[in-house]
C-alpha cells in the first residue's frame, strides 16, 4: 500500500448501545485499505452485523465517525452509503422471484433513454461488469429459477452496478458448497484487483486464512484484534474470537463404540418427490438410518436435500416409494402423526419455519405439542403446565433469555435455533431430520446444539442430518451419504469420506 | 422500553385524539363552535341514563360484528364480508323467530341466535375453504359475497319472505317468545348487549386458552412455521372464518331480537362494514374491540342528539370515524410490512 492512499473505509470509534443496554458495538476502529479483502470475524453477537450495518447506514451509531477515501461521511441511510460506493451482499437474498436477474440488479438505478427503460444499455454494463470480476449468471432467468449461488453472485454485480467500490459480503459461504465457496472467493480476488474492497463477514477461520489481506476480529462488542493475515494463524484467532479461557469450546468428535447395525429408526424406500413446479426433485431415494447413529447427508445445495425432508417429515406429497418410522409406514400421514409418532425436524429457515417471532418463547416451545396434554396442551391450554414446561426446557437448553415470556425475536441466533431443537427434542423423537441446524452459528452455539443431539442419540434417536458445510458432516456423522441432482449418489463410512471423495461425489454424481 | 409495550393503548388513543381535533376544526371552519357540539356529542352519548343505553344499543352489533373481523384478523385474514354475513344471520333469525310457534322463551330464543350463528358461519367458511384449498384471496370473495347476500336477501324479503300484511318490504314479526328484553325508554338497549359481552369474553378465553386458538394466533402470525410444526392451516383459516362469520350472523340475529323484532331490508347502515374500523382501531383484541364498539357507538348515539340541539350535522361524526379508520389502517398495513 502506498502512503499516500488514504484507506478505503475508516471507521473510528463507533459506538451503539441498544436500548436495554446491550453495547452491541463498543468503540470499535475497523481500517479497510483500498483493493485488499478484509475478513471481520467474530462469534454470534460479537457485533459484527451491527458495525457492518453502521456502515450500511442502516444502523445510527451512538457515537464515532466514518471516513471513506479519507472524507468524512455521515451515512443516514443505506442510499447515503451506496451514495458514497459501499455495497452490502446479505445472507438472505433481496432480488424480487418473479423479475429477470438483469431487471432486479438495474431496479432502482435504471437506465433511461427517451423516458423508458433502456435495458440494452443496462445489460451491457452489467455483462460487462460479471465478465470483469469472473461472474456468469443468467441474466434474463427470472430471480426464482436461480440457485442460492447464482443469487448470491447476481447480488454482488448489483453491488458493483451501483457503483460499490467497498463490497460488505455478510456470511458469504453459509449457503455454499465447497466448491462454490472457492468460485466465490476467486471472484472476490477478482474484486479486490480491480481495486475495490471486500469486506466479509465469517465463522470460517479456513476462509479467512485462505482469502483475505487483513483480518479484524471482534467479541462480545469490543475489538480484540487487527492482523496481517500472513502474520497471524487459526489458534492466535480462536483465541482472540473467543477469549483465551474458551479457547477449548470447539466441536468435539463423538466418541461412539462403533457397534454393530442396529436396529432401523428411519427408512426411506425409492421415495421420489416433486420440488417447485412439479419438476422432479427427488428420484428414487433410499435411505436407511439406525437407531442412534447420524446419517449426514451432503450435497451441493439444491441437489433434493430439502424436498427430501419434507416428504419425510409430511410437508410434501411423495409421487411414489415410502417412509417408514421403526418399520411402521408413515407415507401418506399428516405432518402432525408423523410428528407424534416420533419424527422431529429442524428446518433450514429457523425465523420463517422453525419459530414465530412474535410469538412468546412459551409459546414457540408449544407450537406443534398444543394437543399434547404433558405440554400442558389439549383442548384447553394449562397455562400454568405449558409455562413450567418452558421454563424447564429453557434451563436445560441453556438458552439465554428473559425468561418464557419474553418475544422469540428478542433471542439472538444461536439462542433461536437452541430453542428451536428444544422443542424439536421434547418429544423424546426416535427420528429427527434436522436442515443445516448449525447454520450462522457460533462454535459455542453450535456445540451446544450438537450437545442436546447427542444426549439423544445415545438414547437410541436415529439423525438425518443435512449440512453443506462439510467439515461439520465428517465430524459429527457416523456415515454420510451425498445427493446429486436428486439422487443418492452414495452412502460412505465416515472413516472412508475424504473431502475429496465426498467433492467427487457432489459435483460429478459418481465415485 | 416502555414506550414501546405501551405503544398498543397509546396509538390507537392519540388516533382516536387526533381524529376529534380534526373534526373540531371543521366545526369551527364551518362556523360552528366545537366545543359546544363536543360537549352536545357528550351529552348525547353518556349525559344521561338513555342516552348511555343508546350507545350500549348502537354499540351492540358493533361489538359483536368488530369480534367477526378480529377473529379473521388474529388467523391472518381480512373478513370483509361481515355485513353479508350479518344480513344472513338476521334473516335466518328472523325467519326461525317466526317459524317456530308455541315454544317457550328458553328455547325459542337459543333457537333463533343458532340460526342466525350457523348461517352466518357457513356463509364464511365458502371464502376460508375457497382460500385454504384453491388460494383465492379472502378480501375479494367476501366482498362479492357481500353483494350476493344482499341482493338474495332483498330478494327473498320482497318475496317468498315478506310479510303480506306490511307495506315495508320485511318479514312478519317474530312471535314474542323470540324476543330478546329490551328496555322501552327508546334506547334500543336489550339484552343482546350482554350476549355480546360474553361473546367477547368468549372470544378473548378461545385465543388464549384454547388449542384452537392457539393455532389461529399462530397461522396469523407465522403460517408457515405453524405448517412445519403440524398445524393444518388449511382448516385453521377455515374454522377462523366460520368463528368470524358465526360472530357476524350472530349480530345480524340479536339485532332481529332485540331491536327490529323482524327483518327489515336494508336495516343495517353498515355495520358488518364500520366493524373492519372497530376490529382494526381494537388492535384485533377481545378488550380492545370492546372499548372501540363502545365509541363508535357512542359517536353514533350522540351525533344524533348534537344535529338536533346545536345545528351541526350529525356527519361530523362521521369525520372522526373517518380519521380514526384511515390511522388504524395505516398502523395496519406498518405492522403488516414489518
Amino acid at each position: 500500500m502506498r502512503a499516500d492512499n488514504p484507506p478505503a473505509v475508516h471507521m473510528r470509534n463507533i459506538t451503539k448501545r441498544y436500548p436495554g443496554g446491550v453495547v452491541a458495538n463498543n468503540a470499535i476502529s475497523l481500517t479497510v485499505l483500498p483493493g485488499t479483502a478484509h475478513a471481520v470475524v467474530g462469534e454470534n453477537g460479537a457485533g459484527k452485523s451491527t458495525l457492518m450495518g453502521v456502515l450500511y447506514g442502516s444502523v445510527r451509531p451512538d457515537a464515532g465517525s466514518i471516513e471513506i477515501d479519507g472524507a468524512p461521511v455521515t451515512l443516514r441511510r443505506p442510499a447515503d452509503a451506496i451514495r458514497h460506493g459501499i455495497g452490502l451482499v446479505t445472507q438472505h437474498t433481496t432480488m424480487i422471484p418473479a423479475l429477470t436477474a438483469l431487471d432486479n440488479v438495474l431496479l432502482g438505478f435504471e437506465p433511461v433513454r427517451f423516458g423508458t427503460l433502456d435495458r440494452r444499455t443496462g445489460r451491457r454494463r452489467v455483462e460487462e461488469l460479471s465478465a470483469q470480476a469472473g461472474i456468469e449468471v443468467d441474466w434474463l432467468a427470472s430471480a426464482d429459477t436461480l440457485s442460492v449461488a447464482a443469487l448470491q453472485k447476481a447480488e454482488i454485480v448489483k453491488a458493483l452496478y451501483r457503483g460499490a467500490r467497498v463490497l460488505i459480503l455478510d456470511e458469504p459461504t453459509a449457503t455454499l458448497a465447497p466448491a462454490e465457496a472457492d468460485r466465490l472467493f476467486a471472484v472476490v480476488q477478482g474484486i479486490v484487483a480491480s481495486g475495490a474492497s471486500v469486506l466479509f463477514i465469517t465463522h470460517k477461520l479456513r476462509e479467512v486464512l485462505e482469502h483475505s489481506g487483513h483480518v479484524t476480529i471482534l467479541r462480545g462488542g469490543a475489538k480484540t484484534g487487527d492482523r496481517v493475515t500472513s502474520e497471524t494463524n487459526a489458534d492466535e484467532l480462536v483465541s482472540l474470537m473467543l477469549g483465551a479461557d474458551r479457547s477449548a469450546v470447539r466441536l468435539e468428535q463423538p466418541q461412539r463404540d462403533r457397534s454393530e447395525p442396529s436396529d432401523v429408526s428411519l427408512q426411506v424406500r425409492a421415495l421420489t418427490v416433486r420440488g417447485r413446479g412439479g419438476r422432479p426433485a427427488v428420484h428414487s431415494a433410499d435411505l436407511t438410518v439406525r437407531t442412534g447413529e447420524v446419517l449426514g447427508v451432503a450435497g451441493v445445495d439444491g441437489s433434493g436435500q430439502r424436498e427430501l425432508a419434507e416428504a419425510i417429515v409430511g410437508l410434501r406429497p411423495t409421487v411414489s416409494g415410502s417412509v417408514l418410522l421403526c418399520g411402521e409406514d408413515v407415507t401418506g400421514s399428516s405432518v402432525a402423526f408423523r410428528a407424534a409418532a416420533g419424527i422431529a425436524y429442524v428446518p433450514e429457515d429457523r425465523h420463517r419455519e422453525g419459530l414465530i417471532l412474535d410469538f412468546d418463547l412459551a409459546e414457540n416451545l408449544l407450537l406443534g405439542r398444543h394437543r399434547d396434554a404433558s405440554a400442558g396442551g389439549g383442548r384447553f391450554l394449562q397455562r400454568r403446565r405449558v409455562l413450567a414446561d418452558a421454563e424447564r426446557l429453557l434451563t436445560e437448553s441453556g438458552v439465554a433469555s428473559a425468561g418464557p415470556l419474553s418475544p422469540a425475536s428478542s433471542l439472538s441466533g444461536g439462542n433461536q435455533q437452541k430453542v428451536v431443537v428444544a422443542r424439536a427434542l421434547a418429544r423424546n423423537p426416535r427420528a429427527l431430520v434436522a436442515m443445516q441446524p448449525t447454520r450462522g452459528l457460533d462454535v459455542g452455539a453450535s456445540a451446544a446444539v450438537y450437545d442436546a443431539i447427542r444426549a439423544h442419540t445415545a438414547a437410541g434417536m436415529g439423525v438425518l442430518l443435512f449440512s453443506l458445510d462439510l467439515d461439520e458432516l465428517r465430524e459429527v456423522s457416523d456415515r454420510i451419504a451425498v445427493m446429486y441432482n436428486g439422487r443418492i449418489a452414495g452412502v460412505l463410512d465416515r472413516d472412508e469420506a475424504g473431502v475429496e471423495r465426498l467433492g467427487k461425489l457432489m459435483t460429478e454424481g459418481r465415485p | 422500553m416502555i414506550l414501546r409495550r405501551l405503544a398498543p393503548v397509546v396509538q390507537p388513543l392519540l388516533s382516536v385524539l387526533g381524529a376529534f381535533v380534526v373534526a373540531g376544526i371543521v366545526v369551527w371552519a364551518c362556523g360552528g363552535s366545537p366545543f359546544e357540539a363536543l360537549s352536545a356529542l357528550l351529552q348525547g352519548s353518556c349525559g344521561s341514563s338513555t342516552g348511555l343505553l343508546r350507545t350500549l344499543s348502537k354499540a351492540t352489533p358493533l361489538l359483536l360484528s368488530g369480534l367477526a373481523v378480529a377473529v379473521a384478523l388474529r388467523a391472518g385474514l381480512f373478513n370483509i364480508g361481515a355485513e353479508g354475513q350479518l344480513i344472513l344471520g338476521a334473516l335466518a333469525a328472523a325467519w326461525a323467530g317466526h317459524a317456530f310457534t308455541g315454544l317457550p322463551a328458553w328455547i325459542h330464543i337459543p333457537i333463533c341466535l343458532a340460526a342466525g350463528v350457523l348461517v352466518g358461519g357457513l356463509w364464511a367458511a365458502i371464502p376460508g375453504a375457497l382460500r385454504a384449498w384453491r388460494g383465492s384471496h379472502e378480501v375479494i370473495v367476501t366482498i362479492m359475497l357481500n353483494y350476493l347476500a344482499i341482493q338474495f336477501a332483498h330478494f327473498l324479503v320482497n318475496g317468498v319472505m315478506k310479510d303480506p300484511g306490511s307495506m315495508a318490504p320485511a318479514t312478519a314479526m317474530v312471535e314474542p317468545s323470540a324476543r330478546l328484553w329490551a328496555a322501552a325508554d327508546g334506547s334500543n338497549f336489550s339484552a343482546g348487549f350482554g350476549l355480546a359481552l360474553l361473546a367477547a369474553v368468549g372470544v378473548a378465553v378461545l385465543l388464549r386458552r384454547t388449542a384452537l386458538g392457539f393455532e389461529i394466533r399462530a397461522v396469523g402470525l407465522g403460517a408457515d412455521a405453524a405448517r412445519v410444526a403440524g398445524v393444518n392451516v388449511g382448516r385453521t383459516m377455515v374454522s377462523a372464518m366460520a368463528l368470524s362469520g358465526a360472530l357476524a350472523g350472530l349480530a345480524g340475529a340479536i339485532e332481529v331480537l332485540g331491536v327490529h323484532r323482524r327483518y327489515l331490508d336494508a336495516f343495517s347502515p353498515g355495520y358488518g362494514f364500520d366493524s373492519i374500523a372497530v376490529a382494526l382501531l381494537g388492535g384485533g383484541s377481545p378488550v380492545g374491540v370492546t372499548l372501540s364498539s363502545l365509541l363508535f357507538g357512542g359517536l353514533s348515539a350522540g351525533a344524533t342528539y348534537m344535529e338536533a340541539w346545536t345545528h351541526v350535522p350529525r356527519q361530523i361524526a362521521g369525520i372522526v370515524q373517518g380519521v380514526v379508520i384511515f390511522s388504524a389502517g395505516a398502523r395496519y398495513l406498518k405492522g403488516r410490512r414489518r
